[in-house]
Order: C-alpha cells, then sequence, then structure tokens
C-alpha cells in the first residue's frame, strides 16, 4: 500500500476545502484550531497501470498549512504526526509532498523517530525527489527541443543548484543529455564549489549574472518575495521549469517569448477517483500530481518497499534511470507545454508518447534529443 | 524540493524546551503542586471508575478490578513525586478541577450507560494521560521521568481494553458514543485551558499537549472502527466545541 502525505497552499484555501468536503467544524476553525488539529486519513485511493496492476493507497492530510512555517514546533510536530499515522495504517511506502519533505531535512527530523510510543521506520518514507528530478529533466529534453532550442548549444541555468533535486538534475543534464554549459546557482557558495568540482563542469553565478545567459532555467529553489525578473533580459525563447514549491514562477516571468511549465508534474494515463489534487490547484486534478507522490506509488507498483529517496545529495543517475523506466512503465507522462503555448510559435507539439517511447528504448544509453 | 527561506529564524519557538525547569525553585513547586494533585485525583478517578463500570457489565468485573489496581499504584507513584520535591498536592484544586467530568461519569453510570462511561474513563482520560505523560516525561525530574515511564506503559493497557470492547460492540453503540463524545470531549479543552499556564511552568506547551491528546484519541477511535469521517467530525467537538 502507497501513502502520500499532503497539505493545503493556505489556511483559506484549507478552510474552503474542509467546507466542501464536509468538515464544517473545521471550516470555521481559526488559526489556533488549525495548529492542534491533527492528521486526517482523507481518502483512499485505487490505481491501476497500464500493465493490469492494481495497487491501493491513502492520502493524509497533515493539517499543516504554509502559514504555520514560522511556528517550529507545530510544522514539525505536523510532519511527524503525519508520518506517524502513515505507519500506523500500516502503509509501506510513503511520499512527503509539499512542504512536508522541505520541513524535514530543513528542521532536521532525522533525530526525531520517536513520536509517542511509535518509532518511525524511515524505510517507510520517500521524499519522492528522485522521481521529481527524473521528471524536471524529462521536461527539459522534451520542451526545450519543441521551441526551437537545441540543447547540445545552450546553457541551462539551475537555481537552487546545490538541493537534492537541484544536484541530481546537474548531474543528468550533464552526463545525459549533454547540455552545451551549466550555470550554477545557489545561495552558498561553499557547496556550489562542491558541485562544480563533483560535476567537473559548470559555471557559478548569481542569479542575475545567469538568467540572461540562460536558454533553459530550471527553478527548483523557492522564490524570493521580492524577486522581480525583467522578462526584456532574458534570451528569447526561454524555457523556465518552475519545479520549486510553491510554483508561482508564473506570476513573476511570462511573455511571449518566456514559457514557464510547471516542472516536477506528471499526467496518469487515467482518471483516479480522487478530491485532493484539487487542492493543489492542479489543472486535470484527476489525472495531475507531484512526481514525488507518483514515486510512492511507482514504488508500490515495483514493491520497492524502502526509502528510496532519503537524505541529502544521494540521488544517483541510476536511480533516475530506474525511476523513470517504471513511470512509464505504469502510464505517467511528465507535464508539457501546452500546445497553445507551441502553435503561437508556429511549432508542433511533439508527442509526449512517441518520446516516452524513446527513452523507455534508449533507457540506458545516453538520450540526447535528435 | 526547495529549502526553507529561513529556519533559523523559524526554528527559535520552543527552543527552551531543551533546557529541564528548575525543579527547586518555587514556581516551579506550586504549579507542580496543581498538576501533581490533578494527575494523582485522576488516578483516584479511574480506580474508582473502573470499579463503577465493573458494576455495569459484571462478567468483566475481575478485569476491571484489576485495571483498577494498577490506577492506586500509579497514584502512589506520583505521590512519592510530590514529596521527593517537597511540594504537597493541592487536592481541592483537583477535585473541582475533575468535578464537570466526574459529574458526567456518575451521572452515565446512574443511567446505565456503559458506553458513555467507557468513553469518558478508558478513552478519553486514558488518551489524556498517555499524550501528557508523554510529553511530561522530557522534562520530568529524574525520579517523576522513572515513575511517569513505568505508569504510560500501564495506561495504554487501559487505553486497549476500553477500545476492544468498544470495537466488539461498534454496531451498537455509534449514536450513544457520538453523543458522549460532544458532551464530553469539550470539557477536555475547557479543562486543559485551565492548567495551561501552570504546565506551561513545567515546560509543558499546551499546543502540543492538544494535539498530542488528539492524535491519540484519533488513533482510539479508528482503531474502534469509525470511518475517517466520523473521526474528524469527533475530533473537531474539541477544538470548536
Amino acid at each position: 500500500m502507497f501513502g502520500l502525505i499532503g497539505h493545503s497552499t493556505s489556511l483559506d484555501q484549507a478552510r474552503s476545502k474542509a467546507l466542501a468536503l464536509g468538515f464544517p467544524e473545521y471550516a470555521e476553525g481559526d488559526f489556533e484550531m488549525w495548529c492542534s488539529a491533527p492528521p486526517q486519513l482523507v481518502e483512499r485511493i485505487q490505481v491501476t497501470s497500464p500493465t493490469g496492476k492494481t495497487i491501493e493507497g491513502a492520502y493524509i492530510d497533515s493539517v499543516f498549512v504554509p502559514e504555520m512555517l514560522r511556528r517550529f514546533k507545530t510544522a514539525k510536530r505536523k510532519v511527524l504526526s503525519a508520518m506517524e499515522l502513515a505507519q500506523k495504517q500500516g502503509i509501506t511506502i510513503t511520499a512527503l509532498g509539499g512542504f512536508t519533505s522541505i520541513i524535514f531535512e530543513d528542521f532536521k527530523l532525522l533525530k526525531e523517530q520517536q513520536v509517542r510510543a511509535t518509532t518511525l521506520d524511515w524505510q517507510r518514507f520517500t521524499t519522492g525527489n528522485t522521481h521529481t528530478a527524473w521528471v524536471i529533466c524529462r521536461q527539459v529534453e522534451v520542451n526545450a527541443p519543441a521551441l526551437g532550442i537545441d540543447l547540445q548549444r545552450a546553457k541551462v541555468a539551475v537555481v537552487g543548484a546545490t538541493g537534492d533535486i537541484g544536484s541530481a538534475v546537474c548531474r543528468w543534464l550533464h552526463q545525459r543529455t549533454g547540455v552545451e554549459e551549466l550555470l550554477l546557482v545557489a545561495r552558498q557558495p561553499q557547496p556550489l564549489i562542491d558541485l562544480q568540482a563533483e560535476l567537473g563542469t559548470g559555471r557559478i553565478l548569481s542569479l542575475e549574472e545567469a538568467l540572461p545567459e540562460a536558454d533553459v532555467v530550471v527553478w527548483v529553489a523557492s522564490l524570493p518575495e521580492t524577486l522581480s525578473i525583467d522578462t526584456k533580459n532574458l534570451r528569447s525563447p526561454c524555457l523556465m521549469i518552475d519545479g520549486g514549491y510553491p510554483k508561482n514562477l508564473d506570476s513573476k516571468a511570462s511573455g511571449e517569448t518566456v514559457h514557464v511549465l510547471k516542472g516536477g508534474i506528471v499526467e496518469f494515463h487515467q482518471d483516479i477517483g480522487w478530491q485532493m489534487m484539487e487542492v493543489a490547484e492542479m489543472e486535470k486534478p484527476q489525472r495531475q500530481m507531484f512526481a514525488c507522490f507518483a514515486e510512492a506509488m511507482l514504488l508500490d507498483f515495483e514493491e520497492i518497499h524502502t526509502n528510496f529517496s532519503w537524505g541529502r545529495n544521494n540521488i544517483t543517475i541510476e536511480n533516475m534511470d530506474l525511476i523513470g523506466e517504471a513511470s512509464l512503465r505504469h502510464g505517467f507522462q511528465a507535464l508539457g507545454l501546452q500546445p497553445i503555448s507551441l502553435q503561437a510559435l508556429g511549432l508542433q507539439p511533439i508527442s509526449l508518447q512517441q518520446v516516452g517511447l524513446q527513452a523507455s528504448l534508449a533507457a540506458n544509453q545516453p538520450a540526447l534529443p535528435s | 524540493m526547495a529549502t526553507l527561506a529561513s529556519p533559523a529564524e523559524a526554528s527559535t519557538q520552543g527552543q527552551a524546551c531543551g533546557n529541564l525547569p528548575d525543579f527547586g525553585c518555587e514556581t516551579y513547586k506550586d504549579a507542580y503542586s496543581r498538576i501533581n494533585a490533578i494527575v494523582i485525583e485522576g488516578e483516584q478517578e479511574a480506580h474508582d471508575n473502573y470499579i463503577s463500570i465493573g458494576k455495569l457489565i459484571p462478567d468483566q468485573a475481575e478485569e476491571l478490578s484489576r485495571l483498577a489496581r494498577m490506577e492506586l499504584k500509579h497514584m502512589k507513584g506520583f505521590t512519592a513525586c510530590a514529596n521527593n520535591l517537597g511540594v504537597s498536592a493541592d487536592m481541592d484544586f483537583a477535585k473541582r478541577f475533575f468535578s464537570p467530568l466526574h459529574g458526567n461519569f456518575q451521572k452515565a453510570l446512574a443511567e446505565g450507560k456503559v458506553v458513555t462511561c467507557l468513553l469518558i474513563q478508558a478513552i478519553l482520560i486514558e488518551a489524556f494521560a498517555i499524550s501528557a505523560y508523554h510529553i511530561y516525561i522530557p522534562v520530568a525530574d529524574p525520579f517523576a521521568r522513572k515513575i511517569t515511564e513505568g505508569v504510560v506503559k500501564d495506561e495504554y493497557t487501559h487505553l486497549n481494553y476500553g477500545q476492544e470492547w468498544l470495537k466488539a460492540n461498534l454496531g451498537t453503540i455509534r449514536e450513544e458514543f457520538e453523543q458522549a463524545n460532544r458532551e464530553n470531549l469539550p470539557l477536555v479543552r475547557r479543562m486543559l485551558d485551565q492548567v495551561a499556564g501552570d504546565a506551561a511552568k513545567l515546560a509543558m506547551d499546551k499546543e502540543d499537549l492538544m494535539a498530542d491528546f488528539l492524535s491519540s484519541y484519533q488513533e482510539s477511535l479508528i482503531e474502534i472502527g469509525f470511518s475517517s469521517r466520523e473521526i474528524a467530525r469527533m475530533a473537531a467537538a474539541a477544538l470548536v466545541g
């Protein structure tokens, strides 16, 4: 059985969702009430892969909202309690979605294995970051050529390059995609120097220096509220993959030649009878979800019951291959640019299924876009 | 995923709990006199309540009397904790503190309502005790810590007893259980509000107490067999009631 731990994007949204789902008591509750409320197992889900295999899972709302980020103890308790609930429900692999994995990592919850009488078994949890990184790389490989960007001649900026997902994306884009140059952007200098040494390539730049040079920008850091991007200074065309959380890059940068794509989102081959992705404001909530959630499903389909993505900077190319192949086999597709955005440029949308098939065939070889 | 903008700033709240309180200072001992009294009174009430429930379900009387004896042992342990700190428990305060819940239990007992009695004693009070003890253990003085660690294990046995009985009778208890939940769960929050200041002096945070209690309570409801929707609705009574 797989599990997904998620949350609403704001208190207001959580309240209106509670009302819609028939929990009026929660809809009326104030912030303090939401802080004390325990996690809820909201839905049980069944998904069937194109292979015919069916698995069952559960969606757990941690009853966390981003407004709680500044209350260290509350945020910590929300994540640990949701994990405790997942484990007590006998769920074998659970993905930590949204801010959950960020809180886990940044608040160092690895030290908090004991939750009341429960010792959390880390093997039952995954950040889902390996699949997210793989999906973001596929989104670059499929959508950049569709915009006329030749990746072998392209400069790709990775903002948040030293993070778990960012470093994995850099490894893949260098070793597999073979982009011309990686522009490495992150807040702290030393991890950037270490990453550059590990990759044996890449140029360390500030965000302001990197943006005007980049044909593709992969964002895997949360955006500073004060950030403003002058689209006139960007390359034309420019593909921006918004892989951070929350996904609000389209409010900062969009224009005729700037194409913003929600990063790390996948679409399943058929509708899933669930309500919860509406909370995440997916365009097709019945089919689309965060790639990290899909990783829990994939691990369950493949019967890999272990913490596949765990810790920081442990994502290997081999594991990205493994999860990528599983992703294609079980009917997931990386979200692509809207056909309308491509038609405006006089370009034809690429069939994602076709690309998926190529990727599947060439999974163990460098997947250079043709 | 991205990283938080400023985890260092965000992590200032609640860090005081990392340091143990000064167990000898007068402020601590004053607060302890009420919190300790509540615990002693709670264990005494639990003893009496289990004996009473045994009268409603005579075939269980022997088992319930065994559980009741454990509560008396706990009471003695907590009395020793107060002596160890040189504190005398404020039992008058504790009696007043428990009186609304005590009244509801006695009323249900007189009406022969087993479900209500079990909900009040074996689920609500036990779930609250378990979560409060869990929060207390890391900030307790070494003597009390050892005692409380022993007690908390026993309390799970009691919670489990209530759960199993209610689970076996789930088909017939729903209506009475929901009604009893509505009438008694808000009392727990009011009781917590009354002692939040004292608990804080013992380095126990009110929000932690409420949240952990609700987690334990919810877990019991899952165990008994209620649906997610029923559970969410019932737990909300503690928060908005």
